[in-house]
């Protein structure tokens, strides 16, 4: 379970977080929908302790992590992966040993097992024919699946954090990333991989999560499920989701 | 709150210096990194290290031998580019060099790197970002600017020796006695004593700069010109204090 309590952050007096409050299942499927700057990404950090809050704490697994240095992070972090904005892959190397990283570092497997490992991650994310080019070869859909697969090779995470993952993608590559997501976050609540999301893109929120926080002014104002957030009538919040009011009306239930 | 920040950043970056140098003796080494580096750093700044010392010991010659022509001391010349050359010139312009070239590459890697987002992606698998980015560059460049000091050195002294000989019409094999009557065991050991220290700080410099970069190409060209800078004036007052204290050690007056 991960708990965030009270968090506040500033940058150089520029109060960016002010008293973020949140609980989590690792299975759960969380969107954190707000307006760009509102500090979505920062949240993603200070959940894998990237940045320190200045107030608040941040309790993983009954364990308060705020305070912890880089080296006790690391098993903290070994309960996440995370797939930046704009996938994060090292630039000086090709997208088979971005995807071989983790598995160097850690030592003991042989070339073949790499290989092989390589190639069902590639498989499994649908981007087996890209195995040789440089990231900047890549297209913005295609960096995300390698990211995503770099960091499934990493460790089994119990939880994948996703920075805009569809933000700047055609609506067909967005949805084939959505379908992803979904494909990797498959199984029974109480066993499967959770994810956070964090986007301004509702649509692709709905598709992946269902539960909805909204981020204003570095509080969360809004925190439920799909038909509540249809139902919401807070004006600012409703004109923030219209895009998905708009096909809402014929693909969800409204509830009323 | 502004002497904070800046205590706090002269703290951190005091960190960095000594961490960089303790992962070399812990595990794992990243020798495939540091070969990388060392490859940049050395192999790939031969030739304006070359071109640099050559012209600076053309350039010396010719004004020193023009000047003692005047007081009928010509055939000094060898002697005063050499000690010139061996302890000052020499590993202070091409330490300049290589912080123009290797510093300010450092820290837009790394800067990248930060940017990017790379660098909180090596945090996230857990590795340590001083060893796996900071020791094989401060390392790279610890060794290897000593080596290019020697490379740069040898082709400023044959610079000084052309000049003399072609422009100056001095004797050549004078020139070479007169060098290697000053190639004392104290002038060489000033003159490689100083590359080791220059190309650490260079390193450790730049690669701070580039990991305390922050907001956009902006900030990228900040932190460039940073590293540039402060390695720079770091290279000077060390050369002047090092100096310093390696006659009182060595025992030379003023
Ligand atoms: N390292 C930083 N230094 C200073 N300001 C920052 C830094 N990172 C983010 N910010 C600022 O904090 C705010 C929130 O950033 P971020 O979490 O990236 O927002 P979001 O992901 O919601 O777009 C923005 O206004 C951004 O400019
Ligand atoms: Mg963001």
């Amino acid at each position: 379970m991960i708990e965030l309590e009270n968090i506040s952050l500033a940058y150089n007096n520029h109060r960016v977080l002010d008293g973020v409050s949140f609980t989590a299942q690792f299975w759960e499927r969380l969107a954190i929908l707000g307006g760009s700057g509102e500090g979505k990404t920062t949240i993603l950090k200070i959940i894998l302790g990237l940045i320190r809050p200045d107030a608040g704490r941040v309790v993983v697994d009954g364990q308060d992590i705020t305070g912890l240095s880089e080296s006790q992070l690391r098993s903290v972090r070994r309960k996440f992966t995370i797939v930046f904005q704009e996938g994060a892959l090292f630039d000086s190397m090709n997208v088979k040993e971005n995807v071989a990283f983790c598995l160097r570092e850690q030592g003991g497997y042989s070339d073949e097992e790499i290989d092989r490992q390589v190639e069902t991650l590639l498989k499994r994310v649908g981007i087996e024919r890209a195995i040789d080019l440089m990231p900047e070869e890549l297209s913005g859909g295609m960096q995300r699946r390698a990211a995503i697969a770099r960091s499934l090779a990493a460790c089994e995470p119990r939880m994948m954090l996703y920075d805009e993952p569809t933000t700047g993608l055609d609506p067909l590559t967005a949805e084939n990333i959505c379908g992803l997501i979904n494909d990797l976050s498959s199984g029974d609540p109480g066993e499967r991989k959770g994810n956070i999301i964090v986007t301004h893109d509702v649509v692709t929120a709905s598709k992946v999560a269902d539960r909805f926080l909204y981020l204003k002014e570095g509080r969360v104002i809004f925190d439920d499920d799909l038909p509540a957030l249809l139902n919401t009538d807070d004006p600012e919040l409703r004109k923030f989701i219209n895009s998905l009011l708009l096909i809402g009306k014929e693909a969800y239930p409204t509830g009323g | 709150m502004r002497v904070q920040k800046v205590l706090a950043e002269l703290q951190d970056f005091y960190v960095l210096a000594v961490r960089s140098l303790v992962g070399i003796f812990r595990k794992p080494l990243y020798v495939r990194e540091t070969v990388e580096q060392m490859d940049y750093a050395g192999a790939g700044s031969f030739v304006i290290v070359f071109l640099v010392s050559l012209f600076i010991g053309m350039a010396l010659s010719l004004s020193i031998s023009t000047e003692l022509a005047t007081m009928g001391l010509k055939m000094y010349t060898g002697k005063i580019v050499g000690i010139a050359i061996i302890r000052e010139v020499g590993p202070v312009a091409i330490a300049l060099s290589f912080a123009g070239r290797v510093g300010s590459g450092m820290a837009s890697e790394i800067g990248s790197m930060v940017l990017g987002h790379q660098v909180d992606m090596l945090r996230v698998f857990g590795m340590d970002v001083v060893k796996k980015l900071v020791t094989p560059r401060v390392v790279s460049a610890t060794l290897m600017l000593p080596l290019l000091t020697v490379i740069g050195d040898a082709a400023a002294l044959f610079g000084g020796y052309y000049i003399s000989v072609f422009v100056s019409h001095q004797s050549g094999s004078f020139y070479w006695s007169q060098l290697a009557a000053v190639m004392s065991f104290k002038n060489l050991f000033i003159g490689l004593a100083k590359p080791f220290l220059f190309g650490y700080l260079i390193a450790v410099i730049s690669c701070y700069m580039g990991l305390a970069t922050r907001g956009g190409a902006r900030g990228l060209r900040e932190a460039t010109t940073a590293a540039v800078v402060l390695s720079t004036i770091m290279i000077l007052v060390a050369n002047f204090i090092l100096i310093r204290l390696l006659f009182l050690v060595l025992g030379m007056d003023a």
